[in-house]
């Protein structure tokens, strides 16, 4: 019974020609960012640099394909979630919208059914996105800027990555990126079970996602107290994978938070969704 | 009994004359040491860095490094990427012993890591060297540097501590750490965007600190190949 829901459902996320355009705004950003670091990465380099230029020589390919993605992961931090955003918030509002929630819940299955297909569904969007990025600029960069040791400089700590110890840092972040697009992706859909249009729960993620990342980063001792309970203190768990040594606790800590706030947004949708009065 | 106590007297007055004008000034120590150093115009050697500073997270590094008196030095790592201190004070001992006119002054003889060692602080001529002040511990025996004392303009004090072993001959040591002062590092939390986890910012960590802090640069010489003519152009700036 879920499968061909589950199928239904994919027909409908990958039928819709917008479904796309998140691909190709994907694409775009990050061949503006590789075409701009080939044209003037020194520059970005040497500016980044400065701190430490002044006592030590840093020689070698440090404008390498994995730099490139790791810029290109942290430019994208606001922008996926978005593009998750544009699905999720469409889940049940679009359908709300379109007027055919109630002839889905017609359908032999429970509404809490069809929120977890709901929810799958945008999720294997969401990781489909997220396989074209690591595609587009993990590999496309590898192949432009070729590999090398990876630098990555923290606020407090420069941090060298030896070549051959990177590429298993990009598939756990990748999985961790999947986690916590999971925890977007349910918080959509918990803004699209209350509208009747898409427009909303979209607008609404991004709002939400967008305060939380201020908050997150604006290193006032005022949000001290409530930043390590935000979503997007733990959205951005997998830059942890590229500091050495690697902060597990704190990343299973993170993986844990999403974990929980993909369970609590998912209930939350269920049960408001399971008493709601349908009435288009 | 008495004639041969002031024979045995007269023998060791002797001996310690004799040893005495057999010791070098500090300015003959300086120059010999010096001339000795000099002989090496170049070297290529196979190295393994370990870089102990507070900001940096380095894992140790191996490749080749290529040095060219007076003052040529580059770390090579087959495409990786090298960290080494500036240009103007690099790890090359010859470095940290000031060439051209210099003044001497004998600092007499110190216990260094349980051995006796001369030590001797020199002060260049020259006003805009970059050193300003440096003192070397000498083992006189052997006639090599085991620790200097950098003092210099910009880059706060350097010390040196040198092992030597396999190339004791060729005066090359087979370890040297380097002690530096490093400035602070820090780049805005706004553009880095750094994961912190659940944990809490402590106040010490948020506390500007902009006193100088040390750092240890420990380079491990596996082999040697000195005097080999090297080119000028292994040492030109690859791009970055």
């Amino acid at each position: 019974m879920i499968l061909p829901m589950l199928r239904l459902e994919l027909y409908k996320i990958f039928r819709r020609p917008r479904t796309y355009i998140s691909f190709g705004i994907i694409t775009a950003i990050i061949l503006v960012i590789q075409l701009a670091m080939l044209a003037d990465g020194k520059s970005f380099i040497a500016f980044a640099l400065q701190g430490m230029g002044e006592q030590f020589d840093i020689q070698g390919n440090i404008l390498n394909g994995y730099l490139i993605t790791y810029i290109i992961l942290q430019s994208l931090l606001i922008h996926i979630p978005l593009l998750v955003a544009l699905v999720g918030g469409d889940a049940l509002a679009g359908e709300a919208n379109a007027g055919t929630l109630r002839l889905l819940l017609t359908k032999p299955a429970s509404r809490t059914r069809w929120v977890l297909v709901k929810f799958t569904a945008t999720i294997i969007y969401s990781f489909a996105m997220l396989l074209w990025l690591a595609v587009v600029g993990l590999f496309c960069s590898l192949l432009m800027f070729g590999d090398g040791d990876m630098v990555n400089m923290k606020s407090d700590a420069f941090v060298i990555l030896l070549k051959n110890d990177i590429m298993w840092r990009y598939f756990c972040a990748f999985a961790f990126a999947a986690l916590a697009m999971a925890a977007v992706a349910a918080l959509s859909i918990l803004l699209s079970v209350f509208a009747d249009n898409s427009i909303g729960p979209i607008i609404g993620t991004m709002g939400v996602i967008v305060v939380l990342t201020i908050f997150s980063n604006l290193g006032l001792p005022l949000f001290d107290t409530i930043k390590p309970y935000l979503l997007t203190t733990h959205m951005i768990g997998w830059k942890g994978f590229f500091d050495d040594p690697v902060p597990y606790t704190s990343i299973g800590w993170s993986a844990f938070a999403l974990l929980m706030y993909i369970i609590g947004l998912l209930g939350i949708t269920i049960f408001v969704f399971n008493r709601k009065d349908i009435k288009s | 009994m008495k004639p041969v106590r002031i024979l045995v007297l007269l023998v060791l007055l002797c001996v310690s004359v004799t040893a005495q004008a057999q010791q070098l000034s500090a300015d003959e120590l300086f120059y010999k040491l010096r001339a000795k150093l000099e002989t090496v115009k170049d070297y290529v050697a196979d190295v393994r860095v370990k870089i102990d500073v507070s900001y940096m997270r380095v894992p140790p590094l191996t490749g080749k490094l290529y040095f060219k008196a007076p003052g040529k030095m580059k770390l090579e790592r087959n495409g990786g990427i090298s960290i080494m201190p500036k240009k103007t004070m690099n790890m090359a001992v010859s470095n940290v012993v000031p060439d051209g006119k210099v003044t001497i002054i004998d600092a007499g003889m110190e216990t260094v890591n349980g051995k006796q060692l001369r030590a001797i602080k020199v002060v260049p001529s020259d006003d805009g060297s970059e050193i300003v002040l440096t003192k070397v511990w000498v083992d006189e025996a052997l006639l090599l540097p085991i620790r200097t004392e950098t003092t210099t303009r910009d880059n706060g004090t350097i010390k040196m501590e040198l092992e030597y072993g396999k190339y004791l001959a060729q005066s090359l040591a087979d370890k040297i750490t380097f002690y530096m002062d490093v400035k602070d590092y820090k780049l805005p939390k706004g553009v880095t965007m750094d994961y912190d986890g659940a944990t809490q910012p402590t106040k010490a960590a948020q506390a500007p600190d902009t006193k100088r802090k040390k750092g240890k640069i420990q380079i491990y010489y596996l082999n040697y190949k000195v005097n080999q003519g090297l080119s000028d152009e292994i040492f030109k700036d690859k791009d970055k």
